[in-house]
């Protein structure tokens, strides 16, 4: 029985999050929630939710008539939710297309944001189930093990997740353009607002070495270098202290500029002008825009950051074309290892047959021909025997092989071979042979 | 003779393989084709010191008067300090320049059909040798910070004008690493500089009886020397970082090279590398 690839899923795209919040299957067992159960139609499934994809990928031998029903009842009766609200916002994908949805979502490029890189943790982790579940098989094993690899493939050779597409990291890779490495640089944050913690904490996490937190209140620029480990000091001493600072990064809400340029060229002397980074994330903005025009000083305001972000992302854009190529190809070398997959259990089988036959009759001779026949005779005529078989079966393989690698259509003769050697004779079932006749009428 | 020929050809065919394939894997940002390019310029560079060693233990004495055998020492220190660098550093970047500029000299020397200097006296031999050395493993250092100096001034730019920054290789260094490279070079291009210029006025004294002859050489090296000195003060004073020097030792080196091409082989002076 053929086994095909299926997938069913909703995304940020077809689904609005109410929709995605009710149909989410965390902790869904696809043994114990009814849709692998003993009859086998539904052979090997994975499940993988996320806050922004609900998708169930399956194996089975079934039609998509037939399958779609079962998988879309199943999930809708876990969450205990109308199946036909399900089916309205579905998607659903079978065989390459299938493989081709699950490579792309693996390198991100169907995400929210493209390139970013949690989705496949999270599909590691999807997979990881399914593995200790026992319900990923063969064909799952294989799948999910390339879509990594596509995915790590176009990591490293697309720039699809390089450059920072928020505006928090945009800040921390401009500074580390400027300084390298953060473990000698300080930090001031002049203004304890959210959005300057954030970008302070980003660099933190990238190894600066030390902050400074000047505040109108100083108990909040207290609270802040406490939780981070730096100074505090009150606004009257941030001028003074400024000096020391590599990095500035301004959020206060003064209604004029704080830091002026000619400020800043007497701050640059007391430190031998070494450079200086500036991120003004203030509106109305906080430092003077003509320090940028000083030499070693770089001043970014929230529109240059949000511009650096929006750059960033055409570019991941643009490379997530070359990334599709990469997926074609892919996707490519996955179903010739599909195609081998069908092809392959029926050369095994054909060669079993033979030497089964060859078997039999030699054991008649021996039997025919009494105990005066010495080793070296009947070895020999084992080996004819073998030989003649294997000789006999030689061309069929090669036919079939040179089929499967030329068109799609490799099934149709796999499945004329194993009638014509009648190879399933005693496997497969009365009525798998009636579904098959019931595809070749429709 | 032959077998020299043939080891400087396959010397200049690995400069050429490492820097082409550094170039191209910069194009491309392949990590792996870069150091690869490495790995190829670094073999050239163990041939080409064992091609030093030999024509210098095989040819003692007139090997020293061969003009080739100079340029050939000179696309070797260039080498040399880039290796220095990058083992200091870690700017394995600045390959951008090293290589292709060793490739260029190199061809260069063997391009020159073997002449003989005039070099008098052989008491003035360790004079000599200091003034050749010093000024040459300055004159690498230069090219090499001529290359930070350029891609900094680059990147400041890019920086500066929040424009296409998506267009930056992630695999640049950064500002610092080239304001570095650049301080590395002055700290110790311009003292190498001066003991080279020093070391030749002593041995024209030794050989010529005379200290300064208004060769266009020398005016143009006591310029050049003028002009370092100031960077070199303006850099250990701290007044000056990044832009700045960066603009200046792109300015020394081309004062350097423009003396050293136009000078050494277009004139008739007692610094002509001429045939």
């Amino acid at each position: 029985m053929e086994q095909k690839i299926y997938l069913f899923g909703l995304n940020h795209k077809t689904a609005q999050i109410e929709i995605r919040e009710k149909f989410a299957l965390t902790g869904f067992n696809p043994i114990h929630d009814g849709l692998m159960d003993r009859d086998g139609k539904v052979g090997e499934a994975l499940v993988l939710s996320t806050c922004n994809r609900v998708e169930i990928l399956c194996v089975s031998g079934l039609n998509l008539d037939q399958i779609a029903p079962i998988v879309l009842k199943k999930w809708a009766e876990f969450c205990r939710q109308d199946p036909d609200l399900l089916k309205k916002h579905v998607y659903t994908y079978e065989g390459l297309e299938a493989v081709n949805h699950l490579f792309t979502v693996a390198a991100s490029l169907d995400s929210m944001v493209l390139g970013e890189p949690q989705i496949l943790g999270q599909l590691k982790d999807a997979y990881r189930k399914a593995v200790e579940k026992k319900t990923a098989g063969v064909i799952i094993n294989r799948l999910l093990h390339k879509s990594f690899s596509a995915a790590k493939r176009i990591r490293t050779e697309t720039a699809v997740s390089s450059s920072a597409v928020s505006i928090s990291y945009a800040a921390v890779e401009l500074a580390k353009k400027i300084f390298g490495e953060l473990q000698n640089q300080r930090a001031m944050l002049i203004g304890a607002g959210e959005m300057a913690e954030l970008a302070a904490l980003h660099l933190l996490n990238s190894g600066l070495k030390d902050i400074m937190v000047a505040n109108r209140t100083l108990e909040r620029a207290q609270e802040l270098a406490n939780r981070y480990k730096g100074q505090a000091m009150c606004m009257e001493k941030m001028l003074e202290n400024l000096h020391r600072a590599d990095i500035v990064i301004s959020s206060t809400g003064a209604a004029t500029t704080i830091i002026r340029a000619s400020q800043v060229k007497e701050v640059l002397k007391k430190r031998k002008h070494q450079p200086m980074f500036f991120i003004d994330i203030a509106v109305p903005r906080d430092i003077d825009p003509n320090v940028n025009q000083l030499d070693n000083v770089y001043l970014y305001d929230i529109d240059d950051l949000k511009e650096v972000v929006e750059e960033n992302l055409a570019n991941r854009r643009e490379e997530a074309d070359k990334a599709g190529e990469i997926i074609r190809e892919e996707v490519t070398k996955f179903s010739d290892w599909l195609k081998s997959l069908d092809l392959s259990p029926t050369i095994v089988d054909l060669l079993n047959r033979g030497e089964l036959i060859a078997r039999k009759e030699l054991k008649k001779t021996m039997r025919v021909l009494g105990p005066e026949v010495d080793e070296t005779s009947r070895k020999a005529m084992e080996q004819l025997a073998l030989s003649i078989v294997g000789k006999l079966y030689h061309e069929p393989i090669v036919f079939l092989k040179r089929r499967s690698r030329e068109e799609g259509s490799s099934q149709r003769f796999i499945d004329l071979t194993r009638r014509i050697f009648n190879l399933d004779q005693e496997h497969i079932p009365e009525n798998a042979h009636q579904s098959r006749k019931k595809g070749i009428e429709k | 003779m032959l077998s020299f020929r043939l080891l400087d050809f396959f010397i200049a065919i690995l400069y050429f393989t490492g820097a082409l394939s550094f170039l191209i894997g910069l194009i491309y940002s392949s990590k792996k084709t870069q150091d690869r390019s490495v790995i190829i310029t670094a073999t050239g560079f163990g041939l080409h010191s064992l091609d030093l060693v030999l024509k210098y233990t095989l040819g003692i004495g007139e090997i020293l008067t061969q003009s080739q055998f100079y340029i050939s020492l000179l696309a070797w220190s260039f080498l040399l300090i880039y290796f220095f660098l990058w083992w200091r550093l870690k700017l394995k970047f600045l390959s951008i320049t090293a290589a292709p500029m060793a490739l260029l000299i190199f061809t260069g020397s063997l391009a020159i059909s073997p002449s003989t200097l005039p070099i008098p006296g052989i008491l003035q031999g360790l004079w000599f040798g200091l003034h050749i050395g010093s000024l040459f493993i300055s004159m690498a250092l230069l090219a090499l910070a001529f290359g930070a100096g350029v891609t900094y001034i680059y990147l400041d730019r890019k920086i500066k004008s929040k424009t296409r920054l998506s267009n930056v290789s992630k695999d640049m260094p950064s500002l610092h690493s080239f304001d570095r490279a650049n301080h590395l070079a002055v700290i110790l291009g311009f003292p190498l500089y001066t003991v080279g210029v020093l070391s030749g006025f002593i041995w024209a004294a030794f050989t010529w009886k005379t200290i300064f002859t208004w060769d266009p050489k020398e005016v143009i090296t006591v310029i050049i020397w003028l002009i370092f000195a100031w960077l070199f003060h303006k850099r250990i004073s701290g007044a000056w970082k990044g832009k700045k020097p960066a603009q200046m030792i792109i300015l020394i080196f081309i004062l350097t090279l423009t003396s050293f091409i136009g000078i050494n082989f277009f004139t008739e002076t007692h610094h002509s590398l001429r045939p």
